[in-house]
């Protein structure tokens, strides 16, 4: 099985990437392919498990959006029809309808999930997110220049018990459609949160067998226990 | 009305330092902070040494500013900087109070000002040097500086169109900013250790800023530092103005080309960081008129100052104090690169946990997986002890780097992770601990002295 990564000549931020290596730890059968902003993503002709694409630079925002935007429509079938698609951080924002800045930024994005990302490029957001999905605590880091707002009642990811959701505001935090699994979190999700990572396997029909699994379970029952206590601020 | 704010502003501050040399708080920014909270634009009024230059960038910064004021104060100049204080607005104000009389009027014929990145648009719409060097620009905190590409943007925006710069032709982040204004390069050709790959997990220039196509490295010092090309459409690292070659640091020597002319340095470093910093010093003096010999006299007599680095030997062992900012993926692994250089077995603690979030809120761990770890799997890197809040998310790191388990220590209390240590004789013990962790990692290091006084390994 492939998990396609795109744009890593850009999107490389904040650690994202290993997420894909931990994946690769986990199930070293994994065939890891990069796409670059040159090329047409593989998943829209070739079986792919998993497409990742994580957080980016402003340039890469632009030239990211850009790429995909041919292939707008066929990514909107694909993910309908389950192609699994995981964004983190402000990849997300690409997905919606677009991205304003007060710096004067403006792309027009994909339109895969409603709303638009608002950024203030001097007022930076950093929060730690403790939220559920299904029966697990979710546990994750937004270091974000902004919000995205007027989704609405979007399907969310996941739910915030403490810090904020994709409005900055609400519970309702990244957005599911289909295959598309998308969070404003930063950063190595999959590590800091295992349960998730089984789940994430067992969606691709892997062995939910995780690499270091008592080093990464020890990790995060420590990291819900301290997102638990009232001591402690969500916001930086 | 201005003017007459700024004066009861500067007089109120200029008032408050005999307050605070007697309550011994000398040093702090807060006679800069008094004048922009009296006067918040202070700086606008405030007097100006005939001749300015801002330092700025993300490694080297107080380094270069503190050589060119040691080089600049012998020839004979009053200068006006702010290495006692910080290099944010409140600094910067503190230095310029300092630096005048209570008319208002500058002391000072020249000023050397280091100046934080951020702090750009609070400072360069007042304060207009006629130089601004720019070291580099590297991933700094993920909250506050988000990626390099972001703080060149505000460089961009903030440079006094007037200045003229100083730039890093090896860092195509850096060397692109503020594109309307003059500017000279300064670069290090090939060197000895260097790649043609990016080693490093950091690599922030991979594509070309003109078209996006792929840059192809024709030399690589470490993470997107080097000569560049672009295959697509043939855009290149600027040509240096200043251009070290021949470097030798076994020799301590190192040429620079300028203008055609070749001239001899003696090197006061055989780190390339600090190598980088002497180039910057030098294409700076130049800019500024000193021939290659007064350079050189002034290079005599200076000296790069170590506070991020100490070494000492107890009981047969080397204990070395290694600052690795914390929240720093560039920082740590450039501390890992110099590690994974040094023979020798090696004993880590790591515990370059931010202390300042520890209690109120929760270290955001993602800076790690940016970080070289991997400069660690080494058979010479024999015991890794995590230590601190973080422990375990290091440990977990560490593994991920391909670290055996077996070489691994989890053991938050730091003390105690100190005494896990096998302290071997002929090793060397590298304590590696962040900004705000440094006393705490002194007091360690006090402990990890006495057992080893005491004699014998770890239990």
């Amino acid at each position: 099985m492939k998990i396609e990564v795109l744009f890593s000549e850009v999107c490389n931020l904040y650690g994202d990437l290993a997420n894909v290596r931990y994946l690769k730890a986990c199930c070293p059968q994994l065939t890891i392919v990069e796409t670059d902003l040159h090329t047409k993503p593989r998943f829209l002709s070739e079986d792919i498990g998993l497409v990742f694409m994580g957080s980016t630079t402003e340039q890469g925002l632009a030239l990211a959006t850009e790429a995909l935007m041919p292939w707008r429509e066929e990514i909107a079938a694909k993910i309908d029809a389950g192609q699994r698609f995981l964004a983190v951080g402000n990849a997300v924002d690409m997905l919606t309808e677009g991205i304003r800045s007060d710096s004067g930024l403006a792309i027009t994005g994909l339109g895969l999930v409603p709303g638009q990302a608002e950024y203030r490029m001097m007022q930076r957001h950093n929060s730690f997110f403790l939220g559920t999905f299904e029966d697990m605590e979710i546990v994750g880091f937004k270091s974000l220049f902004g919000h995205i707002h007027g989704a609405g009642e979007a399907a969310e990811w996941f739910h915030a018990v403490r810090g904020v959701g994709r409005d900055g505001a609400t519970a309702a935090e990244g957005f599911r459609r289909g295959g598309l699994m998308a969070t404003s979190l930063i950063g190595p999700l999959l590590i800091l949160n295992p349960p998730l990572t089984k789940w994430l396997l067992r969606e691709m029909g892997l062995d939910d067998t995780l690499a270091f699994e008592d080093a990464a379970m020890d990790s995060y029952r420590k990291r819900v226990a301290e997102f638990h206590e009232e001591s402690r601020g969500w916001k930086y | 009305m201005g003017k007459a704010r700024f004066l009861l502003a500067l007089w109120a501050a200029k008032l408050s330092i005999p307050a605070l040399k007697i309550t011994r708080h000398n040093g702090t920014d807060f006679p800069g902070a008094l004048a922009l909270k009296l006067c918040p634009d202070f700086l606008r009024y405030v007097p100006r040494p005939p001749k300015m230059i801002a330092v700025t960038g993300t490694n080297g910064k107080t380094t270069v500013a503190n050589m060119l004021e040691d080089i600049l104060e012998r020839r004979g100049h009053r200068l006006l900087t702010n290495r006692a204080g910080s290099n944010i607005s409140s600094g910067v104000s503190t230095a310029f109070i300092y630096g005048s009389n209570l008319l208002g009027r500058t002391k000072c014929d020249m000023a050397v000002l280091e100046i934080d990145e951020r702090s750009a648009p609070r400072i360069y719409p007042y304060v207009k040097p006629d130089y601004i060097v720019v070291t580099n620009l590297f991933r700094d905190s993920i909250m506050r500086n988000a990626h390099p590409g972001y703080i060149a943007d505000i460089l961009t925006a903030n440079f006094p169109r007037e200045s003229k710069l100083i730039l890093n032709a090896d860092d195509l982040i850096s060397a692109t900013v503020a594109p309307e204004n003059d500017r000279v390069y300064f670069a290090i050709g090939p060197m000895e250790g260097d790649v043609q790959e990016c080693e490093n997990l950091l690599n922030d220039m991979r594509i070309c800023p003109r078209c996006a196509g792929k840059l192809r490295y024709d030399y690589r010092r470490y993470h997107h530092i080097g000569h560049a090309v672009c295959e697509s459409c043939g855009f290149a690292s600027p040509a240096a103005d200043y251009f070290a070659h021949d470097v030798d640091v076994a020799g301590g020597t190192m040429a620079l080309t300028e203008a055609g002319q070749e001239h001899e340095y003696r090197l006061i470093s055989d780190g390339v960081h600090n190598i980088y910093n002497m180039v910057t010093v030098i294409a700076t003096l130049r800019e500024l008129g000193l021939t290659h010999e007064e350079i050189r006299e002034g290079f005599d007599h200076t000296a790069i100052l170590s506070t991020r680095l100490s070494r000492e030997t107890v009981g047969g062992v080397d204990i070395i104090m290694q600052m690795s900012k914390d929240k720093n993926a560039l920082a740590c692994s450039r501390n890992f690169d110099a590690i994974r250089h040094t023979a020798g077995d090696k004993e880590l603690l790591v515990m370059m946990n931010c202390m300042g979030v520890a209690k109120n809120w929760s270290e955001n761990p993602s800076w790690m997986y940016d970080t070289d770890f991997e400069f660690l799997n080494r058979d010479d890197v024999v015991q890794l002890v995590c230590a601190g809040p973080r422990a375990r998310d290091y440990k977990l790191r560490l593994l991920l780097a391909g670290i055996p388990e077996e070489k691994i220590t989890v053991e938050e209390d730091e003390f105690r992770a100190a005494e896990r240590l096998q302290r071997k004789p002929g090793h060397q013990i590298y304590i590696l601990y962040g900004v705000d962790g440094m006393p705490l990692a002194f007091r360690v290091k006090a402990h990890l002295k006495n057992l080893l006084e005491k004699g014998g390994g770890a239990a």
